[in-house]
């Protein structure tokens, strides 16, 4: 985790990555407030944890499964403030 | 009788005893959020025919009102998260925390500000407005539960639920001199709840008292077939045991949470709390926890990586207006998020975080070995003026260096009243406990605001 500043190019791509339509004057703003995140979170590299593996949850549940069922007040037709269109479709943009 | 102030005990016996009903409570409740919600700002929308169902006589939480963080859904009841993009979104199904204490016969009465989608310490990253603190107007709530917090406080609602993914529901109950729970992560449900960050997201209450919170917390808890990172033991009765004895009791002080920029008037009230648990006969024992300065940054890597991920599904196709309606915080969230998870950083940023996460795990495993519960302060400030860290995330973010443990271990903690400032402004005391031993935590918790007594309340 060497010293990491964000190039503007570099923000760009994670806009797109994504998918946030950014300003020039954001592109700008989040560059500088990043890098200083990052240069603070840069304290990490202080730890050692070569023997320590990850934590990614703390249940310590394994495994939980359930049966699949059918529930009718989950269906599309009565998703009332979604967008659904003709015939219970949602509507997307054009793949060009 | 003062209703507004009255606790859920209270209102209870006072249901019980036919000295009040429902329906007057909901009215007087009513009435006072016409008057108070408008200049504080804490609920985004009021249920405008609250339901008392007369069946539900025999219930544990029968005719009291509350208020959910707009983080919950509610079927037919518009729920934001406090994002514009969410403005108009009306949700098909009930969060499950909202059906169990629709079944316990509680009456939903609102839906509470917050920062956009729990990205915050202040309400301030909420679309619809900040949430005034009712001590001082000047000053925020704290958040991101700030508008459960200033509502509970100023009367608006006996309890409401609040989330805390880094200290959301902790911190704006101190900031607001109301008690508020973070669960162990499992024991309530988070089916409904909108994601912030999935591996530490807790659904909790915010009450006027400890054993409000236990009242409310005997609802909530259990196993949860629709979230299958609820715990399958079955929940204790949290609100029997809150009397028992607590002389004898080890209370773990790390010197970690005591360092730099900690407010001198905020660390008086944490010694004074100290001095009423020796009182109690309780013994203080100084505990060690190195890895306590790595929390931060271990939490904002972790955060920020899983709410780019939940956040992804907000494409503006199936519902909600389009991403262009994420706030400046949210972006910059989604943004540092990805980069995280890029490829070439994920090993360095994400997969780092997720192993000192583990450190900080065990820092609390070895505490727990030796004391019964942990104290610290909640917050290294009192509430701040409003406008004070807009423009400045790293120290907004600061905010939350003394809750943010705890999310990473999933243990719980509780946020009681301590106090106030010479300024007026409130300072709570944060009980950690080990995990899935809320009984224990709250018992402590109970007999610290006996022994503290009375404090003021708003009026």
């Amino acid at each position: 985790m060497a010293k990491k500043t964000l190039t503007k190019e570099e923000i760009i791509h994670l806009s797109k990555l994504a998918n946030l339509s950014l300003t020039e004057e954001e592109i700008e703003i989040y560059g500088s407030q990043l890098s200083e995140i990052l240069s603070y979170i840069e304290q990490l590299e202080e730890v050692d944890t070569s023997k320590v593996s990850s934590t990614a949850q703390v249940t310590e549940l394994k495994n939980v499964t359930e049966e699949d069922e059918v529930k009718e007040e989950r269906s599309i037709k009565d998703l009332a403030g979604l967008k659904v269109n003709k015939d219970n479709y949602f509507t997307v943009k054009r793949i060009r | 009788m003062d209703i507004l102030k009255a606790s859920i005990s209270k209102l209870r016996q006072l249901i019980k005893d036919n000295k009040i009903s429902s329906e007057e409570i909901v009215a007087q409740i009513s009435e006072r959020i016409n008057k108070e919600n408008p200049k504080l700002n804490a609920l985004l929308t009021v249920v405008e025919k609250p339901e008392v169902n007369e069946n539900m006589k025999d219930k544990p939480l029968y005719g009291i009102a509350f208020t959910l963080k707009d983080t919950y859904v509610t079927k037919g009841i518009r729920t934001t998260a406090g994002s514009r993009l969410l403005e108009n979104y009306i949700p098909q199904y009930d969060a499950t925390v909202y059906k169990k204490l629709k079944e316990a016969g509680a009456v939903l009465i609102g839906k509470t500000n917050c920062d956009a989608w729990g990205h915050g310490s202040s309400t301030e990253n909420s679309d619809f407005g900040v949430t005034k603190n009712p001590w001082n107007q000047d000053y925020v709530a704290g958040g991101s539960s700030g508008g459960s917090a200033a509502a509970v406080a100023s009367h608006l609602s006996p309890f409401s639920i609040g989330e805390d993914t880094g200290g959301s529901i902790r911190q704006p109950a101190s900031f607001c001199s109301v008690v508020g729970l973070k669960v162990s992560y499992g024991l309530v449900s988070r089916y409904g709840s909108i994601a912030y960050a999935s591996s530490l997201d807790t659904v909790g209450p915010i009450t006027k008292t400890v054993e409000d919170c236990a009242l409310v917390l005997d609802v909530i808890a259990g196993n949860d077939n629709q979230d299958a990172t609820t715990n399958p033991a079955k929940p204790s009765h949290y609100s029997k045991s809150i009397n028992n004895d607590i002389k004898g009791f080890k209370i773990g002080i790390p010197k970690e949470y005591f360092v730099e920029g900690i407010d001198k008037e905020v660390a008086e009230q944490v010694e004074n709390s100290i001095k009423l648990f020796k009182k109690m006969g309780c013994e203080i024992v100084d505990i060690t926890m190195p890895m306590t300065r790595y929390a931060l940054s271990t939490y904002y890597l972790i955060a920020t990586s899983e709410t780019s991920s939940n956040l992804g599904r907000y494409d503006g196709i199936r519902y909600g207006n389009s991403r262009k309606d994420f706030g400046a915080e949210a972006k910059r969230r989604i943004m540092l998020g990805t980069f995280t998870l890029s490829a070439g950083y994920y090993d360095a940023y994400y997969k780092k975080a997720t192993k000192v996460r583990t450190l900080i795990k065990n820092d609390f495993d070895q505490a727990f070995k030796k004391v019964d519960i942990i104290l610290a302060p909640v917050s290294p400030t009192p509430a701040f003026k409003i406008g004070e860290k807009v423009n400045n995330p790293l120290q907004m973010y600061l905010s939350d260096i003394l809750t943010i443990p705890v999310n990473l271990a999933g243990i719980p903690a509780l946020s009681v009243p301590a106090g106030f400032t010479k300024y007026k402004l409130p300072v709570g005391v944060q009980l950690i406990g080990n995990r899935f031993e809320e009984e224990k935590l709250l018992n402590i918790g109970h007999k610290f605001e006996q022994e503290r007594g009375e404090l003021p309340s708003i009026d």
